[in-house]
Formats: structure tokens, sequence, C-alpha cells
């Protein structure tokens, strides 16, 4: 019971085809309230057939799912009520001011005061001195800005954000991803699309790793420690041959040596780290730097579609 | 009701931002109601019956021809104009139904045209009486009056109608533009039949008229909302 009511997002095998193309194939998934979702996948993967299913926009072939309690398919005028799209491109009216393309969807959303919800929101955004401005004049980073600003206007329970930092200058890019930290609430679900691990890594609390089917879900170091396990790098002045079977520690769960470097998996290096360090200067060893082996998501989903394609 | 009105003015406020469409909307009119007093002025004092009818028929004509060609440049662009900008699917995610979408696009395109030509039809009977001094009795009479305020504003729907339909389904606006004014044939129809049996324009035949423009009317719509579907729209608008 208590799961269902944290559940937002629950898919059971969600399908659509475009004909002979599986555009998505049987995702099961589920969503909690309040997280920030990544859902991670290469080109053509079936992100943006997905948002389109889950906001009620386009009917899957097969399978079902419910948002927030409602069933796609049947309830889709009530789901698009409560759920928020930020589209693929921002698509927004380039003839039309920055004010009055908000205010257009936010009485299509029929906002209780539509005129004071887009000045909320504008200033919210920073966008509110040019409010008077043609849409098509912003900079990429704004009109970005402006689109989510859109999706936001009726306080939706679910956001979805299709590739919300494609396409945009690394600085842009910034601003938009510190905009969609601060859209983080309680209340809030955010389903994350990207292709961007760096941002996912960064900004989700559990991530979907995908490639036409689901590889892995889970929280991003969660994910990285379950494959990896933790590891710490060891730069030496000389390593004399032999010695990584030399340290002989109980709690090693690996020792690869490239040069002068070791690579040692530990489970818990916090404890195991001075004890390791106190190891290797008894045999002798001149340690110039210690560190911790960051996997990035990158290197977890570029393992994992590799292994994905050798299965298929 | 209320996000069918957001649509329309939202296509107003487009349009009026689009000169080609601006000028066309305020300079088409004009230059028709010129053509038609002009028609008007040099049939004023003709004697022979069948040659003075035929101009006033001609006259007439341009009150049907501009129902359907002044929507086309608003209705072509309410489609292309989305499309172009990718505008189409954070619109479908809005709470809107289908229907109201296309309603509001429809209206936003039948609303200005059936307003410019009888506004147009207003201008021309007020030069009419400074120029001829009065307005022709064949001007004025029943067949006119229900040309001008019945198949006018069927026109303009067929014509509408079309090119949506049109648009829709075009991949670039040229091809959408070009083929949309085929929305316009049904006026030339009685151009044809009018100016070669050199009749006077009668009830029957706008009655007849009428009947046939209300069928594709329907046809023509059907097939226009059945396009307008968001799974349609999301996956095969190009
Ligand atoms: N309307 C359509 N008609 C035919 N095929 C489609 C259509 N939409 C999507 N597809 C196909 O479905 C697959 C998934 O597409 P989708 O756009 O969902 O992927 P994506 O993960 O969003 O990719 P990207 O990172 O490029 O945005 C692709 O192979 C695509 O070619
Ligand atoms: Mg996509």
């Amino acid at each position: 019971m208590k799961q269902e009511q944290c559940s937002v997002i629950q898919t059971e095998h969600l399908t659509r085809n475009f004909g002979a193309i599986a555009a998505m194939n049987d995702l099961d998934l589920e969503v909690n309230k309040g997280e920030v979702f990544g859902f991670l996948g290469p080109n053509g993967a079936g992100k943006t057939t997905t948002v389109r299913m889950l906001s009620g926009l386009i009917a899957p072939t097969s399978g079902k799912a419910t948002i927030v309690g409602l069933e796609i398919g049947r309830d889709n005028r009530a789901i698009r009520e409560r759920v928020g799209v930020l589209t693929e491109t921002p698509g927004l009216y380039k003839r039309l001011s920055v004010v009055d393309n908000l205010l257009f969807f936010a009485k299509l959303y029929a906002v209780r005061d539509p005129e004071r919800q887009t000045e909320q929101y504008l200033r919210l955004f920073e966008l509110w001195n040019r409010r008077d401005d043609l849409a098509g004049t912003l900079s990429k980073g704004m009109r970005q800005k402006l689109a989510i600003a859109r999706a936001l206007i009726h306080e939706p329970q679910v956001l979805f954000l299709d590739e919300p930092t494609a396409g945009l200058d690394p600085e842009a890019a910034l601003m938009v991803r510190k905009l969609i930290e601060t859209l983080r609430t309680k209340e809030r679900t955010i389903f994350l699309c990207t292709h961007n691990l760096d941002e996912a890594d960064r900004l989700c609390d559990r991530v979907a790793l995908f490639k036409g089917r689901l590889l892995a879900v889970g929280d991003p170091r969660e994910l990285k420690e379950r494959l990896y396990g933790r590891r710490t790098v060891i730069h030496l002045a000389e390593a004399h041959a032999g010695l990584e079977d030399a340290i002989k520690l109980p709690f090693i769960k690996k020792v690869e040596r490239m040069d002068n470097t070791l690579v040692i998996s530990l489970s818990n290096p916090e404890k195991e780290n001075p004890l390791l360090v106190n190891r290797l200067v008894e045999l002798g060893a001149e340690i110039q730097f210690v560190k911790e082996l960051r996997v990035s998501l990158e290197d977890l989903y570029l393992d994992l579609m590799e292994e994905n394609d050798a299965t298929d | 009701m209320q996000r069918i009105k957001v649509i329309v003015f939202k296509e107003w406020r487009e349009s009026l931002r689009n000169k080609m469409i601006l000028l066309g909307a305020i300079f088409l009119p004009l230059v028709m109601v010129g053509a038609s007093l002009v028609m008007v002025y040099q049939g004023r004092a003709i004697e022979v019956p069948g040659a003075q009818v035929a101009l006033f028929n001609t006259a007439l004509m341009y009150f049907l021809i501009m129902p359907a060609i002044i929507p086309v440049a608003i209705a072509a662009y309410s489609i292309i104009g989305e499309k172009e900008q990718a505008s189409m699917e954070p619109l479908l995610a809005t709470p809107i139904s289908d229907s109201e979408l296309f309603l509001g696009k429809a209206l936003a395109s039948v609303i200005p045209a059936i307003g410019l030509t009888w506004a147009s039809f207003g201008l021309f009977l007020g030069v009419c009486i400074l120029l001829v001094g009065e307005i022709p009795p064949h001007v004025l009479n029943p067949p006119w009056i229900a040309v001008i305020f019945g198949i006018s504003p069927l026109l303009s729907l067929f014509s509408v109608g079309v090119t949506l339909l049109v648009s829709s389904r075009a991949t670039d606006a040229r091809a959408a533009y070009q083929f949309s004014t085929f929305g316009i044939l049904p006026a030339l129809i009685p151009l044809i039949v009018y100016t070669s049996k050199k009749t006077l324009v009668n009830l029957w035949l706008v009655g007849v008229e009428g009947v046939l423009l209300i069928v594709a009317s329907v046809i023509v719509l059907y097939f226009a909302i059945k396009v307008f579907s968001r799974e349609q729209i999301l996956t095969r608008w190009k």
C-alpha cells in the first residue's frame, strides 16, 4: 500500500512499434514521488517515444502504464492536466513575445490567475525584463528556460524533461542544469531523459540505463559500486616486480599494477586505506599519491551498452 | 469553449505579426472591391439587359472569391507555422482536445474571412452610392443577399477545410499554399455557370450551390478532423 502511494509512474511491458521498428520494447519501470529519475539511452533508444506515451500523447502498441494513479490511454486528458513536458525542441512561437508565449499556455492549462502565474514564473526564471521581446530574439539558453517555465506553468506533479541541455553551450547548459536543481521538491517528480551522463550523475537520484530494453536501474553511485566495487589508486616512485603479490591483506579484493600505479579494489576504503598505506610503507614503497578511482557514469554506460550489443 | 477562444486569439496575434498575411488580408479585399466597383460603374448605364447582368454578375463573383481566398494564408500558416517552429507538441501536451484545437484553428481563419467579406461588401455598397448615386436594383436583390450571407460563409468554410487538410499533409510550405488554392475552385464554378448562361443570379441557383457546398464541406471537414488527432500529428506530420 505504502509502496503504491510513493510510486508516481509505473509501467508494465510498455511497448511501442512504428511499423517494423520497435521504438520501446517491454519497459517495466517504477518512479517514486519526489525523485529525479534519469532515463538514459543513446540516440534512437526510445526516450522521446516513452515520454510521449507517458504524457498521454501517443498510444502504446501494448503494455500499460499509470501516472499519478491515472491510466494512459483511458485518462489522457486528466494526465495532461497533471504533467508538464519539456519537449525535445523548445517549440516557442517566435513571433509572439515572451510573456504571450507563456500566457497562452497558462490559459490553455486553465491556470487560476494566468497573468499572475506568468509573471511569477518569468521573474523566477529571470526572464521578466525580457518579457516584451519576441521569443525569436532570445538566446538558446533563455529559450530553453522559457520552455521549462511553460512546462511548469500549471504546477504539474510530474515534469518530463526531454534532453534539457542538448544543443546548449557549456555555460547555457550549466544555467539550465542549475535551474533544474532548484525544481526539485518533495511533491514534484522529475523524469529526465538525457544522454549526457555527467548531467544524470549530478542531478538524478536514480537512473535507468536502456537501449531498446532496460539494462540497469538504480542510484548512480550504487550502480557504479555494484558493477565495479570501489577502488583506490596509488602512485609509487617505483614499484618492484611482485609488489602486488606481497601486499597480502585479507580485505583486498583485487590488485592490478600498471608500471608504478596500483589499482586496488576494496569494499570499505575509508577504513582500509590507512592499513593499506601502512603495509606498503612496510614493504618499502615510496608513495607519491593516493586517490579514489572514480568511474564515471559514462564508463558504466559504455560498458553496459557493449555488453548488451555483445549479447544481441 | 474557453480553449477554442484561446487558440483563436493566439492565431490572430501571430497573423498580425506576419506581414505577408496582414498585407494580403488588407489589400486583397480592397483590390476586389475596387474591381467590382469598376464593373458596376461601367454597367450602370448599359441598356442591353444581358450585358448589364453579365457585368453585375461578375462584380458579385468577387464576393465569392474573397471568402475563399482570404483564409488560405491564415489557415495555411496556422499549420505550417506550427510545423516550422516545432510548436505543435507542447500545444498537444496541454489538456486541449483534438476537436477544440481543430475548431480553434478553423475559426481563426473562417471568422476574419467572413468578417472581411461582409465589411468589403459594406464598403462596396457605400462607394456605389457615392459613385452611381444609388445601388442598382440588380445588385442588391434577394439572390445577392443570399449569396453574400449564405454562400460566402460556406465557401470560406470549405476553403479552410481544404487548406487545413492540405497543409497538414504537405511536407513543405510551398506545396501547401499551391494545393490549398483548390479550395477556391467552388467559388469559380458559379462564375462560369452565371456568365455562360447570362442569366440573373437567382435563388434557385444559389440554393443548389448552397446544398452542394454543404455536402462538400462536410466531406472535407470529416477528413481534416481525422488528420487532426494527436497520434497523427506527432507521428505522421512532417
Ligand atoms: N513517427 C515515427 N515514425 C517512425 N519511426 C519513429 C517515429 N518516431 C520515432 N521513431 C523511431 O523510433 C525509435 C525511437 O525514437 P525516439 O525518438 O523515441 O528515440 P530517442 O531516444 O528520443 O532518440 P534521440 O536521442 O535521437 O532523441 C527510432 O528508431 C526512431 O527512428
Ligand atoms: Mg528524443
